[in-house]
């Protein structure tokens, strides 16, 4: 596993350059990329339009086929869960949780991928992944169980250590192959010029790694945003996250299919917005790894 | 208050030395001591459960067992080794599917075109998509009565299918819900394996007069190894512990014939529905054991090929 | 040096959000943790249910005459049970009232020593009057003499039937399982695309409401000797006959994963002629907001088979406190306010059945309902069985047991010898206990 650690910066995707002129592919070619890359996006966006688009109708109109496309548009969907949900007090729990840990991720993780990535600690680093590895269910009842006798239950402490343990596997993950692909010689250069060990890692090191802590931290804040198991039983009355309160509406009453269609645009669109603008550091931290060491 | 003021500046040095010194440790050790502590007790907890009869409540009296709960599992033809089956299948064919779709549009995607930049941020939506949102989507969509999906159908004249609901097609249902959600990744993955590689093997190969097939097979599939192998590590992973999208469709015990039921749903049914705490540890054992095997020989196998 | 003040500026906010943060988690935790003495502070765990619709509208009443602040999480059925099953596991005190099913966690609940023991506070306010509940409910929410819950919500099994239909076919109301079938078949064949019959097919969620057609074949889970009755001729009947009603009669594409909100959403949506169901879910039917057929439904108690009309009438939910709460005395004021006689008749007139004598008595407390559903539910109320699954500690695994043949049959596999797997399946469970 810790193989697969050594890689090229995180953030550059590097796009080698082109010594000859490529051959222009046959027209063919070309006309077949175009149909197949649309239905590729078609088959990815469709289900999320559709999402949008029933969260729009009355029950009723979902229920009448003749309405597929063609309805009167509804807000009542949104103003039925935003109004009298609390919903907004979800969004900004699960806000406060993913950014708390993803910050204290941040504190203790980087540190500990810099010392795994220079001192090629690959058994330390396995401890740490272990955490990616362990099935959630079988840490619920034994967390709780301690979590309970510190008397933290139910706060946003319990939840942020939880989602900790999401987050930092992925930190120091994608950290360690960043830390690798940077060159040692301006630590040393700053060593030379006087600074210590850990001087050149706080001053140098850490300042040209911003684009890698960004990475970890937008998918780790992602990942704690969309984590699910471990709010659905850690999490109390006033600190419940938005996919436990959208469960929650599934059992309620009946089957309200547009309003929990609108509960379903409610959580997944602001993470969506936060994706498209930081896009490029997503995708770095996802493929960290990914090209070989 | 003299000598403090004296002592001061060489105390720090003296931290300040120790601190360098040790600072492998220093910096290694709070996160590891964070997850070494946030593991090592419930996986003591567990292990130890699973050698009792522990039933009920975890603070009810038990029993010591011995090996006893480990031969239950492993004889048990009804529901564990029909879910390590499901899970097997489920993590297999998604993953399969998704490595051969991924691999075809990351070599789409490969080489630059107008337009890149949107198709990108398509494909980028269903992975950051909150999976208990995307588990109520397809139930709608895939709603056998009113659901989008059997519309389509009737459009080309295919008759109505149960999707999630029938007793065999909920399972590859739920596995193309999967491939939907994470083919994006392994596209990502792939391509950016695909962008690191250097153009000269694939001209060599060209002026030796190789098709584009050849090429690919020949040469640019056996440069990709590893980041194939690294992407079904990570994907494989996740997809074997998935949770969310199946409980959030199909709920505990996936279904009246347990047909999502994986190991992970099974433990948590076993451990929330039946309050078989002994059991469940048992199956929690085996499914970790299961997936550090899975991880291994995936590693150990690369190393062997890259040495 | 430009770059340097904007690494000091992200420095600073980090800096200040973690001690913000901090500070908040902190607090949280703090105020989680001053429960120790009598706290101002009362967490209350409720169900997805129209009986919490009521009482949540009235709460302010309660923290105004108590000074008590009402914490409130609720959560549906399933999500509950794993609240439940994790925090009273680890012996939370952070649950003060529960609200739990008697006949589905009670008796496990109870032997793990979770549920407080109320037998004095029950007597104590004779004006509260708990001699007043019906005795069928008061003894399931008992264990080994002590009272250990309060029920709040009874449920009987009636016949939900679509109006118009029955009178299109020229057909009076089915009184019997024969006449059922044949209503069934005649709608179904008069109205394309409407199902003669819908019921809950998921093989856990079945079972409660096939006890009834176990019931009226003459049948019962567990037999008079206490050994699994699942696989006599007259449970294989009963499981046959359901499994049919659906399989023939019901919805094209039948799901086998429905409960009540899947199956009341065919039958609200016009899309079936009969449903048997829980009474409590009556207004998803009447609503307007939520029912297409609200205009034409009707109600009529559980047609005969060859044992009677036998349908369950059980007490489904109740309130309860947990043992390790720090607020039992607090807590005992919820109870008894929330299931006052007042407050039970407004829950009542609400829609929700309750479980005080008094209340069904006074006309007032069937007024709201419709004339045909009271009658129905004054038949099943008489002739009612005390459960509607097995009385047993397991009842999670103990349902899919005996849910199995409904599924089978269904599905048109051989549901007798489903029941007869199923049987020993049973009587393994029932010998370990």
């Amino acid at each position: 596993m810790t193989t697969t650690l050594q890689t090229r910066p995180v953030t550059e995707t590097p796009r080698p350059v082109r010594t000859a002129p490529r051959r222009r592919k046959p027209r063919a070619y070309k006309i077949f990329r175009v149909v197949a890359l649309t239905l590729t996006v078609l088959l990815f966006i469709a289900p999320l339009v559709w999402m949008f688009i029933s969260s729009l109708k009355t029950n009723v109109d979902i229920y009448d086929a003749s309405k597929t496309l063609f309805f009167t548009p509804t807000l009542d969907n949104y103003d039925n869960v935003l109004g009298r949900n609390n919903y907004f007090g979800f969004i900004f729990n699960s806000f406060w949780v993913a950014l708390l840990s993803t910050i204290f991720s941040l504190i203790i993780g980087v540190p500990a991928a810099y010392a795994m990535s220079r001192f090629t600690m690959h058994r330390s680093a396995i401890v740490v992944l272990m955490a990616r590895i362990i099935p959630g269910v079988s840490l619920l009842v034994p967390w709780y169980f301690i979590f309970a006798n510190m008397r933290m239950v139910g706060g946003f402490g319990v939840l942020i250590l939880s989602h900790m343990f999401v987050a930092l596997p992925l930190i120091v993950y994608i950290m360690i192959s960043y830390f690798d692909s940077t060159p040692l010689e301006l630590e040393e250069q700053a060593q030379v010029d006087g600074l210590t060990h850990i001087g050149a890692f706080l001053r140098i090191t850490l300042p040209l790694s911003v684009p890698g802590l960004a990475t970890a931290g937008i998918l780790s804040f992602i990942f704690s945003w969309n984590n699910f198991m471990f709010a659905l039983v850690l999490s109390g009355a006033n600190t419940k996250t938005l996919p436990v309160a959208i469960f929650n509406f599934v059992s309620y009453a009946s089957i309200d299919w547009g309003s929990l269609m609108a509960a379903a645009v409610v959580v997944t669109v602001p993470i969506m917005v936060i994706a498209l603008f930081t896009q490029k550091y997503i995708v770095s931290g996802l493929t960290a790894g990914a090209t070989k060491g | 208050m003299t000598t403090m003021v004296t002592t001061t500046p060489s105390m720090w040095r003296n931290y300040s030395t120790w601190a360098n010194r040790n600072r492998k440790w220093l910096f290694a050790s709070p996160a590891m001591i964070f997850v070494g502590l946030l593991i090592a007790v419930p996986l003591g907890w567990t292990l130890y459960l699973s050698v009792t009869d522990s039933e009920g409540s975890v603070r009810a009296k038990s029993n010591l067992v011995g090996l006893s709960n480990y031969f239950e599992v492993l004889t048990d033809t009804d529901r564990f080794w029909p879910a390590v089956m499901r899970t097997f299948v489920f993590t297999g064919g998604s993953l399969a599917i998704e490595l051969i779709l991924g691999m075809c549009i990351a070599l789409l995607l490969w080489r630059p075109f107008r337009g890149e930049k949107w198709v990108r941020v398509a494909i980028l939506l269903p992975l950051v998509a909150t999976p208990v949102a995307v588990g109520m989507m397809w139930r709608l969509i895939f709603d056998p009565n009113i659901g989008f999906a059997n519309q389509v159908l009737s459009w080309i004249g295919i008759p109505a299918q149960p999707w999630l609901s029938g007793q065999y097609t909920a399972l590859p249902t739920l596995m193309f819900v999967d491939i939907w959600q994470w083919t994006p990744m392994v596209v990502l993955m792939l391509l950016a394996g695909l962008t690191s590689l250097s153009d000269e093997p694939d001209e060599a190969a060209r002026i030796d007069g190789a098709n584009s097939w050849q090429r690919f097979w020949f040469v640019t599939l056996p440069l990709m190894r590893a980041t194939v192998i690294v992407t079904i590590v990570l994907r494989g992973i996740d997809a074997l512990k998935t949770f969310d999208l199946l409980y959030a469709t199909k709920g505990k015990g996936g279904g009246s014939f347990h047909e999502v039921e994986t190991l992970n749903i099974y433990a948590f049914g076993l451990s929330f529905d039946y309050n078989d705490y002994g059991i469940a540890s048992t199956v929690l054992i085996l499914f970790f054991l299961l997936i550090i095997a899975i991880m291994w020989v995936l590693t150990y196998r690369r190393k062997a090929n890259r040495s | 040096m430009k770059r340097h003040s904007a690494i000091r500026v992200a420095a600073i906010a980090a800096a200040t959000f973690i001690a913000a943060g901090s500070l908040t988690a902190c607090s949280t935790a703090a105020g989680a943790g001053d429960g120790d003495g009598a706290s101002k502070t009362l967490r209350v765990t409720l169900a997805n249910h129209v009986w919490t619709d009521t009482i949540k509208d009235k709460l302010p009443e309660f923290e105004a005459a108590t000074g008590l602040t009402v914490e409130l999480s609720q959560y549906g059925e399933d999500q509950l049970s794993d609240q439940y099953n994790v925090k009273l596991n680890a012996g939370t005190d952070e649950i003060d009232v529960m609200m739990y099913r008697p006949l589905q966690e009670g008796k496990l609940f109870a032997k793990n020593g979770y549920l407080a023991d109320l037998s004095d506070d029950v007597e104590s306010n004779a004006d509260w009057d708990w001699s007043d509940f019906q005795p069928g409910p008061v003894g399931s929410t008992t264990y080994d003499d002590n009272v250990v819950g309060v029920p709040i919500i009874t449920e009987q099994e009636v016949l939900y039937y679509r109006k118009d239909l029955l009178a299109n076919a020229g057909l009076d109301v089915p009184t019997t399982m024969v006449e059922l079938e044949a209503a069934a078949q005649a709608i179904k064949e008069q109205n394309p695309g409407v199902a003669g019959f819908v019921a809950r097919t998921g093989k856990s969620a079945a079972v409660t409401q096939f006890s009834s057609f176990l019931y009226s074949f003459g049948g019962d889970f567990i037999d008079d000797n206490g050994d699994s009755g699942i696989a006599s001729p007259e449970a294989k009947e009963a499981y046959a006959f359901y499994g049919k009603l659906i399989r023939e009669y019901g919805p094209e594409n039948v799901s086998t994963d429905m409960s009540w909100p899947e199956a009341m959403a065919i039958f609200t949506q016009g899309q079936a002629g009969f449903y048997t169901e829980a009474d409590s879910l009556y207004k998803n039917a009447t609503d307007p907001e939520t029912s297409k057929v609200s205009d034409t439904v009707g109600f009529a108690p559980m047609p005969a088979g060859p044992g009677g009309s036998v349908a369950y009438n059980v007490p489904s939910w109740a309130l309860g406190i947990n043992a390790e709460s720090n607020n039992s005395a607090e807590a005992w004021k919820f109870i008894e306010w929330a299931t006052s006689q007042d407050l039970t008749l407004e829950v009542q007139q609400d829609g929700v059945p309750g479980a005080r004598q008094s209340v069904w008595e006074d006309p007032a407390g069937t007024s709201t309902y419709p004339a045909d559903l009271a009658a129905a539910i004054a038949t099943s109320t008489k002739n009612g069985v005390g459960h509607d699954r097995p009385l047993v500690i397991k009842v999670p695994e103990a349902r899919e047991i005996v849910g199995d043949p409904i599924v089978i049959a269904i599905t048109g596999g051989d549901s007798d010898a489903a029941a007869d797997d199923a049987d020993d399946a049973f009587q393994g469970l029932l010998d370990d206990e």
